[in-house]
């Protein structure tokens, strides 16, 4: 239990420091957001003075970061400078699709790199754990604009099996899940192969080959379970990438989610939607961590009886 | 991977909704997450919009002319302060309302009001006062000085008219909700995902510019294509039956296949230019600024950059936009040995031999920042090239919209490019009055500030007119801007889709006329 409330008292701390940094690195942008806003209307320089004044955006720093925060306890991300609509709505709008889009990719990115770091740790050095070593090399390496517009010609107008672009359905999800996935998949595969074959040359595993084991029973519960816990954590981190790459693959398959709305609320300099984008993405990385966690210590005993 | 063979046979088939007779998918190329015209400055939303609301007139895209739209009639007080509109009789909202001269009041106060803080229609209304309901259908507005532009930015969608009720009823919502008098309902709209409209059944006041009395279409969908590189696959795929702003490599292709034509829009406006600092050494000196528009072929770069599928800019206004003058063509054709000559002439000569020219001990190096949208990076890198073979450095740096406003507003820069589209001149004074707030050539010169201010509150077209040659002739005599290109909108069509056209802002499809064959 104090494991766990020591993991929460974290996790505070961290939505914290991200909700403050979100403010005061938005703050320090250049860039002035009433003149962003209106330049091109036409405004006079009075009108854009008025409409600075009105944003808040002339009261002293700590005045409108105390503001911020207030709100913010009380679970109000304010309104859009842009759209006058409430942040949280804009975010609530989009947000589904984004995490479809994250766990479906989060499938496939697991799925293929344990299966291949797996494979590459069993039959090392061989060509097998070479040509898995090339594979992760390249998702880990292709970006997903490149590799996403590659998809849709492939599979959208040459073998014309999948949709393209937009949502609906779950045909719709397979293309730009693939490519996201597979980005992701290189590093998961990288750290699963570095873990088995470490594992693979621990004491106990030695110990329990000896005791003449059938080695597919070796490799499933005992090289397994100990690889995997410490990446699980490392699959929790990737929900970063997950959320920077989803901006991406949103735009190349033309769907909806967090992603396109940070872009347009940071060209416009729209602070209180960046805000919002910049703190849901904090809570759901903190629950992430949080939930891998909780997962090692079911996995591993030790961390349990707080030993390690 | 077994699990996902499988989840791809399973979902081979039932996928691309096809587009059936009736309804055509049309795609954007900006996501916009608000909507709302009277709030809102993007062209996208007023893709969809155009047909949504009506506005109070309409401008006939081939004359320029502006025809009765909801307004049947209107009439300017001598002053040019008062214009008084006589309303459409019989006209109906979306949701059943009607449509009078206390909805303008409405929308006019909307519109006004700073508690919606609105981006773009507030500031189209210009010196506007107060609006005044006459009668049922009579409605005034008053202005606080006269604003020639006045009803070409009531013929806008920024400015279309809304249901009062539904605008009452939604609140910050309605965006998601909006109701006009148009040939298209607004059946839903998912921010980011799609905007579908559906045919208004009732629509029989359309304008005279419209060719068709109801929609043919009965769906029209948006969609939202913000990669350029996926915008010639969807149409290829059949994912989207017309798509605007095509990659020109692209067009140049598409149009090969036969199955798309490119209709390409000139968008009147200001071209794609640069605006040279004259406020900043060495672009103070007019010889140095000359030099550089001699020393630059503009010809080159279309050809290049955007494959000839747009015309070179010889002026500050696109050559489509009303007031523009034609003499500019005249003006600064390629010719690098004037340019060398010019340089020579203001003292800039390679006295060290390094490749680049120096005065008093001062390199001719620029600041050139560009923002990276619209082909600006690329055209950026031509243009140092070929001021390369000069003996111009320049150093160019991309930079986002905020900073540029931020550093081009100071003055830190030697050059920096925009380009904006308006179909009056008077988007002029943005760029070239001493108080512009796009005035980035730093421009104070007392004769244009005045010829600007006059010709916004002239009413005679001519007069207008005249105003506006002088300026641009005195923008190139002064040599405040290199011109680079006209915008042309490359909107690929598939060849069953016909009768689309484009309103006198260029962006906005009129889709009442828009079938599917």
């Amino acid at each position: 239990m104090r494991y766990i409330g020591r993991r929460l008292v974290q996790a505070a701390f961290v939505l914290w420091l991200a909700a403050t940094l979100a403010f005061v690195g938005l703050q320090l942008a250049p860039g002035d957001p009433a003149q962003t806003l209106l330049a091109a209307s036409g405004a006079t320089p009075e009108e854009i003075a008025e409409r600075r004044a009105q944003l808040g955006l002339d009261d002293p720093f700590l005045a409108q970061y105390t503001r911020y925060l207030m709100d913010l306890a009380r679970g109000d991300l304010g309104r859009s400078w842009l759209h006058g609509r409430p942040v949280s709505r804009m975010v609530l709008e989009q947000l589904p699709a984004t995490v479809e889009l994250a766990v479906a990719a989060m499938l496939v990115g697991v799925a293929l790199g344990l299966g291949l770091g797996i494979l590459g740790a069993v039959r090392r050095s061989t060509w097998l754990d070479t040509a898995v070593t090339a594979v992760a090399a390249v998702g880990l390496s292709t970006p997903t604009s490149w590799s996403g517009i590659l998809a849709i010609l492939l599979f959208s107008l040459h073998l014309g099996w999948l949709p393209a672009t937009g949502e609906g359905g779950l045909g719709h999800l397979v293309l730009p899940a693939l490519v996201l996935g597979f980005a992701l998949s290189g590093s998961i595969a990288r750290l699963v192969r570095a873990r088995v074959v470490e594992v693979m040359g621990e004491p106990f595993v030695l110990a329990a080959r000896a005791r003449g084991l059938p080695s597919q029973r070796v490799l499933c519960v005992h090289v397994l379970r100990a690889a995997l816990a410490p990446a699980l954590t490392v699959i929790a981190l990737q929900l970063g990438f997950l959320l920077g790459g989803a901006v991406v693959t949103e735009s190349v398959f033309a769907r909806r989610g967090l992603g396109k709305l940070a872009v347009e609320a940071i060209v416009w300099r729209d602070l209180p939607v960046v805000r919002g984008v910049v703190v849901c993405g904090a809570i759901a990385y903190v629950l992430a961590n949080l939930a891998a966690d909780l997962a090692q210590a079911w996995l591993d005993p030790r961390l349990r009886e707080g030993l390690a | 991977m077994l699990l996902l063979l499988v989840l791809l046979a399973t979902f081979l088939v039932g996928c691309g909704a096809p587009a059936t007779g009736d309804r055509i998918v049309y795609g954007l190329t900006l996501a916009p997450s608000g909507i709302d015209p009277h709030v809102n400055a993007s062209s996208e939303l007023g893709i969809p919009l155009t047909s949504v609301y009506d506005t109070l007139v309409y401008r006939d895209a081939a004359t320029g002319e502006f025809v009765p739209g909801l307004a049947e009639r209107w009439e300017t007080s001598d002053d040019g302060l008062v214009y008084t509109f006589y309303l459409r009789r019989g006209v109906t909202f979306h949701d059943g309302a009607p449509f009078n001269a206390e909805a303008v009041r409405f929308n006019l106060e909307r519109i006004t009001s700073p508690d919606l803080a609105s981006q773009k229609a507030r500031f189209m209304l210009g010196p506007y006062e107060r609006v005044e309901v006459v009668d049922e259908t009579t409605v005034r507005i008053y202005l606080s000085e006269p604003f020639a532009p006045l009803l070409d930015s009531l013929s806008q969608v920024y400015l279309g008219m809304a249901s009062p009720a539904a605008v009452e009823k939604w609140g910050t919502e309605y965006q998601l909700h909006q109701v006009g008098t148009g040939p298209f309902v607004l059946a839903e709209y998912v921010p980011g995902d799609h905007v579908l409209l559906q045919r208004n059944p009732a629509y029989a006041w359309g304008p005279s510019v419209y060719q068709h009395k109801r929609a043919q279409l009965a769906e029209v969908e948006f969609r939202f294509f913000t990669d350029p590189a996926t915008r010639s696959p969807a149409l290829e795929t059949g994912e989207a039956d017309v798509m605007g702003e095509i990659p020109p490599q692209d067009a140049v292709r598409l149009k090969e296949s036969g199955n798309f034509r490119i209709e390409a829009v000139p968008i009147p406006g200001v071209s794609l230019m640069f605006f040279m600092n004259t406020a900043r050494p060495p672009l103070d000196d007019v010889l140095v600024r000359q030099a550089l528009l001699y020393g630059t072929d503009r010809q080159a770069i279309v050809s290049t950059i955007f494959r000839d599928t747009s015309p070179v800019a010889y002026g500050p206004l696109a050559a489509v936009t009303a007031g523009y003058e034609p003499q500019v063509q005249g003006y600064y054709g390629y010719d690098p040995a004037q340019a060398a000559a010019l340089l020579e002439q203001a003292g800039w000569k390679d006295s060290d031999g390094d490749g680049v020219r120096d005065h008093d001990g001062a390199a001719l190096v620029l600041d050139l920042y560009l923002m990276g949208w619209g082909s600006m990076p690329e055209v950026g890198q031509l243009l140092a090239a070929q001021w390369a073979e000069l003996g111009i450095g320049v150093n160019s740096k991309v930079v986002s919209y905020p900073e540029a406003l931020e550093l081009a507003g100071k003055g830190e820069h030697h050059l920096i490019p925009f380009n904006l589209s308006g179909s009056d001149p008077d988007i002029l004074r943005k760029f070239f009055h001493s108080q512009g707030g796009f005035n980035w050539s730093k421009a104070s010169d007392a004769e244009l500030d005045a010829w600007l201010e006059t010709a916004a509150r002239t009413s005679n077209w001519t007069e207008r007119a005249a105003l506006y040659s002088q300026v641009q002739l005195r923008v190139m005599d002064q040599a405040l801007v290199i011109p680079i290109r006209d915008y042309v909108n490359l909107n690929g069509v598939n060849n069953r889709v016909q009768g689309l056209r484009f309103d006198a802002q260029g962006w906005f499809p009129w889709l009442v006329d828009v079938r599917h064959e």
